[in-house]
């Protein structure tokens, strides 16, 4: 009860304290984030926690932009290492030892931490064949889980959701942010995407008296109920437009009907999400930073017992072709800070042994610095999976760095990604992989 | 061959599509006066703004910063902490000159006399998507819009050659660092992926090649211009697509536009800006046959494909997805309405997805349906109602704190400026008999927001509200005009 109570005062207090006035609705968006945001704590008084399902949980986490893996897990004793990065190599004294050959970049004590606890693996050399070095295209690759040379149109997370969630709840993917990744395009559109839970509602002018009907909402409600001029195809008919990337033809689909559902995906969640944004509290110092608080807010998501199974989080910035050092530094400072207090939030929640999250970054960077104290487009790369039931420690091998093992200067790949989705599919989401990933790969085993 | 439109074909709805498209929309009494000029003088309504006066100012800050050079000097070898106090004295005076920039560029398009024009910039800042995030300097993203201002509907060749020695490019793709030694591919690889042919239509050689004929092309700091640099350039041979030679910058923007391909990349580009999803071949070829026979000349290209029956079939009329720029920009249009002013403006479509001068990265926005998410169409429906009802009282600048985050941490620091948003103006956008008459007053706002008409089930929610208000007053009214935007119909042109 107490819930609800902290709740309907939240919403009179947007409503009606924002400017003191009954037009504070009309307030733009970002005027009430501000406002929330400096007065967020006065609601968040309700702590309860409520387990929800007690399916598995897999966040997915987006490095955005080519993490340079060297300088993330770095080969410290390597000559080959060395002579490529005269100026930004990082040094034995600096790193965080993992043995007598490899360790992390100084800023990762956050992972350093994890990995010695043995909540985090490490994949070594995760790339795929014929590597592409155009960001938009190996992101694509990526989030299709296609062949280098092969356009898919949806996304694998997508394909998930069409094969084993029919029928499930919008919440089943959430993206933290405003844009849907190409991994969640799907033949049936699922998942839901917003970056601020307190925003996340359509706003009404009128304050009706319990009992009474707010007839702008009623109104609002039955405009936006499905009309479908044509029905979405079933699974057989080669897909609706709701999971088509922009600019895919549309396959005489409206644009008109994926908005539709996209409103109606709107309306069910909104007040699910904010209830629960609202009632539970992180249990963990996080840093301050854009990255942190989406990772906060899937903590309490997760907290909140949202039947949610995908949880998508990206932080950006990687693409570091000049000033490297200092770049990477903060990014991978944020990243193992904001994922060591996930972790303690999990655990203090109970929900450790549910969560695994899972790195990517599209490629790699060149083994060669550049003249501008950066690196350029590269290929394999190390990715990480965290959680209380990983096969802790390094796995797969570390790439050969010798001039003869390498192609056109870039590290060559040992592990596929998609033998790690697989892995992660069949072992974690218990569900067949190769209806997902188009065919059977090795499924390297993280869990 | 595209087949022009038949005269038959050019009534309302299509003069409404056409002002839509080629421009930001308007009101019904402007879309009246297309229909009567006829399909051929509206285009050229449209199409010859050089024949319209724009008297819009410059900001007063427009003009290269001569002594930023050496004051950026001068701040490298000060002490750490008055070194990180100078930078960031110099950011937010960036950042200001950013916010003013974004309102002056809303302006042009919400109430300037070329909305074509604005039109594409906007088309070419999505597509040589350059982002202030990484260039941190006004002037230079103000120069760059006004190169798409001045050749936006002009040749490929020049468009694309002076794109590429644009200062603020010249930065972003880090071409202003290449030398021979170390040519930096970044460029090279993303004008022919990004700007001009598309994946899968050159080789990693082409791109190694081309970086090393693109050295030489740089930046001075001190001018604030581009310059060629001898020093910088590799005069060995290179070969790009096909082409041997001592080549260099233009050389290679020449032999890319000679490319069969160039034609069909960019006009499936325009096709799919204007016309809302990408041509199927047999049309792209069409198009790019035009663009070709049009000296690929963009102005006498768009008039053929704008011109066109395909460009008005029923597939692509009310087919498309606003941009949150077309939703804001046309909204104030269709209602007849000013724009909010130019920080709240800019603050609105930045929360909708589309930060100006800023785009998520080289590739721009999708676009298209990737506009819309759960999130997104909420605050769609919400920012609906600030346009419409606006605000009665002033806010000042204390009432919104700091705003973390957005382009660089853009902070609102100014004082004590003023906030007001009009709300439409009901006696405006419709006349007394609209207002008496429920029936009228729901067919009206349609015509108006729509050009197209609800479901009988939408009908009646509109009359349910309506007729659970015994006597309309204007809020009421504003209230509809709000809900008509609040629905999946609205977000569609």
């Amino acid at each position: 009860m107490k819930n609800e109570i902290t709740l309907q005062t939240r919403r009179e207090f947007l409503r009606t304290t924002v400017l003191g006035s009954a037009l504070s609705w009309t307030v733009p968006t970002f005027l009430a984030d501000t406002f929330m945001a400096l007065h967020g704590e006065a609601a968040d008084s309700a702590t309860q926690i409520v387990t929800g399902k007690d399916s598995t949980i897999l966040v997915v986490l987006q490095m955005a932009g080519g993490n340079d893996g060297l300088n993330t897990v770095v080969p410290y004793s390597n000559d080959y290492y060395h002579n490529a990065r005269p100026r930004i190599g990082q040094t034995a004294d600096k790193i965080l030892k993992l043995n007598g050959d490899i360790g992390f970049h100084g800023a990762m004590t956050g992972f350093k931490n994890l990995y010695d606890s043995g909540n985090l693996a490490v994949v070594q050399g995760v790339g795929y064949p014929n590597p592409n070095r155009s960001h938009f295209r190996s992101t694509e690759i990526w989030q299709t889980a296609s062949d280098s040379e092969v356009i898919e149109k949806y996304g694998w997370l997508g394909r998930y959701f069409d094969n084993a969630c029919a029928g499930a709840d919008p919440t089943v993917g959430v993206v933290v942010g405003r844009q849907l990744p190409e991994s969640f395009f799907s033949k049936k559109p699922t998942g839901i995407c917003f970056d601020n839970p307190q925003n996340y509602r359509f706003m009404s002018p009128e304050h009706p008296q319990p009992g009474q009907t707010d007839s702008t909402e009623a109104a609002y409600e039955k405009l936006n109920e499905l009309e479908m001029s044509s029905p979405l195809p079933d699974d057989n008919s080669g897909g609706s437009i709701g999971s088509l990337p922009a600019g895919m033809p549309m396959q005489g689909g409206k644009a008109v009907d994926f908005i539709e559902r996209t409103a109606l995906d709107a309306q069910v969640s909104s007040e699910e999400v904010r209830n629960i944004a609202a009632r539970v509290q992180n249990q963990a110092t996080y840093p301050n930073s854009p990255f942190a608080n989406s990772l906060k807010l899937v903590a309490k998501l997760i907290g909140g017992g949202l039947p949610t199974r995908i949880y998508y989080v990206s932080q950006g910035g990687y693409d570091t072709h000049t000033n490297q050092i200092a770049t990477q530094q903060r990014l991978l400072a944020d990243l193992g800070d904001s994922m060591k207090a996930f972790v303690d939030d999990m655990k203090a929640q109970g929900n450790m042994q549910r969560v695994l999250v899972m790195t990517f970054s599209e490629f790699g960077r060149r083994v060669n610095e550049n003249a501008n104290g950066g690196t350029d487009h590269g290929a394999a790369a190390p990715m990480f999976i965290v959680g209380s039931k990983v096969k802790a420690g390094l796995l797969g091998r570390y790439p050969s760095l010798a001039p003869q093992d390498l192609f056109e200067g870039d590290i060559k790949y040992n592990v596929d990604f998609r033998q790690v989705y697989a892995g992660v599919l069949e072992d974690w989401l218990k569900t067949k992989s190769a209806p997902i990933l188009g065919r059977q790969f090795d499924p390297l085993h993280v869990v | 061959m595209l087949k022009p439109l038949s005269k038959d074909g050019w009534n309302y709805e299509s003069a409404a599509h056409l002002l839509n498209r080629v421009g930001f929309g308007g009101p019904p009494d402007e879309i009246a006066r297309l229909t009567d000029l006829g399909h051929d003088a509206a285009l050229s309504s449209l199409l010859d703004y050089e024949k319209i006066p724009d008297h819009t100012p410059d900001p007063v800050w427009a003009v290269p910063d001569l002594g930023r050079a050496e004051r950026q000097r001068a701040i490298q070898s000060m002490v750490p902490e008055a070194k990180r106090q100078a930078q960031q004295a110099e950011q937010r005076a960036q950042n200001q000159h950013l916010i003013e920039l974004r309102g002056w560029w809303l302006n042009r398009m919400g109430t300037g006399p070329r909305p074509f024009q604005e039109k594409m910039v906007l088309f070419w800042h999505g597509h040589f998507a350059t982002s202030f995030e990484k260039v941190r300097d006004a002037y230079f993203m103000w120069r760059q819009n006004e190169l798409f201002r001045r050749l936006g509907t002009d040749y490929w060749l020049r468009l694309l050659t002076e794109a590429g020695k644009d200062p603020a490019m010249l930065i972003w793709l880090d071409q202003a660092q290449s030398r021979k030694e170390h040519p930096n591919e970044n460029y090279a690889r993303e004008v022919m992926e990004l700007f001009s042919l598309g994946e899968g239509h050159y080789t990693e050689k082409d791109v190694t090649e081309g970086a090393r004929a693109l050295t030489g092309w740089s930046l001075d700091r001190q001018t604030e211009q581009f310059i060629y640099r001898p020093f910088f350039h590799d005069n060995n041979d290179k070969t790009f697509l096909g082409l041997t030679g001592n080549l260099d910058g233009d050389d290679m923007m020449a032999q890319i536009v000679k490319q069969p391909q160039a034609a069909r990349f960019i006009s499936a580009k325009l096709w799919n800006f204007f016309a809302g999803q990408p041509p199927p071949d047999d049309l792209n070829s069409a198009l790019a046959d035009a663009f070709v026979e049009n000296a690929r000349c963009f102005k006498p290209f768009l008039r053929v494909m704008f011109g066109s029956e395909e460009f008005y079939s029923e597939s692509i009329i009310r087919n498309q997805v606003k941009s949150p720029v077309q939703w804001l920009v046309g909204t104030a249009r269709m209602l007849q309405c000013n724009l909010p002013p130019g920080f709240i403006s800019a603050a609105i479509i930045r929360s909708l997805g589309q930060d100006l001068f800023a785009p998520p990265n080289v590739k721009g926005w999708d676009g298209g349906i990737t506009w819309i998410t759960t999130n997104t169409l909420l605050e769609r429906y919400n920012d609906a109602a600030t346009l419409v009802q606006g605000t009665t009282q002033q806010l000042t600048a204390s009432d919104f704190a700091t705003k973390p985050g957005g382009a660089g941490g853009v902070v609102l620091e100014k004082a004590a400026q003023r906030v007001h948003i009009g709300g439409v103006d009901v006696d405006k956008i419709l006349t007394l008999d609209e207002r008496a008459d429920k029936e009228k007053l729901v067919a009206s706002l349609q015509h108006r927001l729509l050009q197209s008409t609800f479901s009988n089930k939408q009908d009646q929610a509109l009359r349910d509200f309506l007729d659970s208000r015994p006597k309309l007053n204007d809020a009421d009214i504003r209230n509809v005009v709000r809900l008509v935007m609040a629905t999946p119909d609205y977000q569609v042109t």
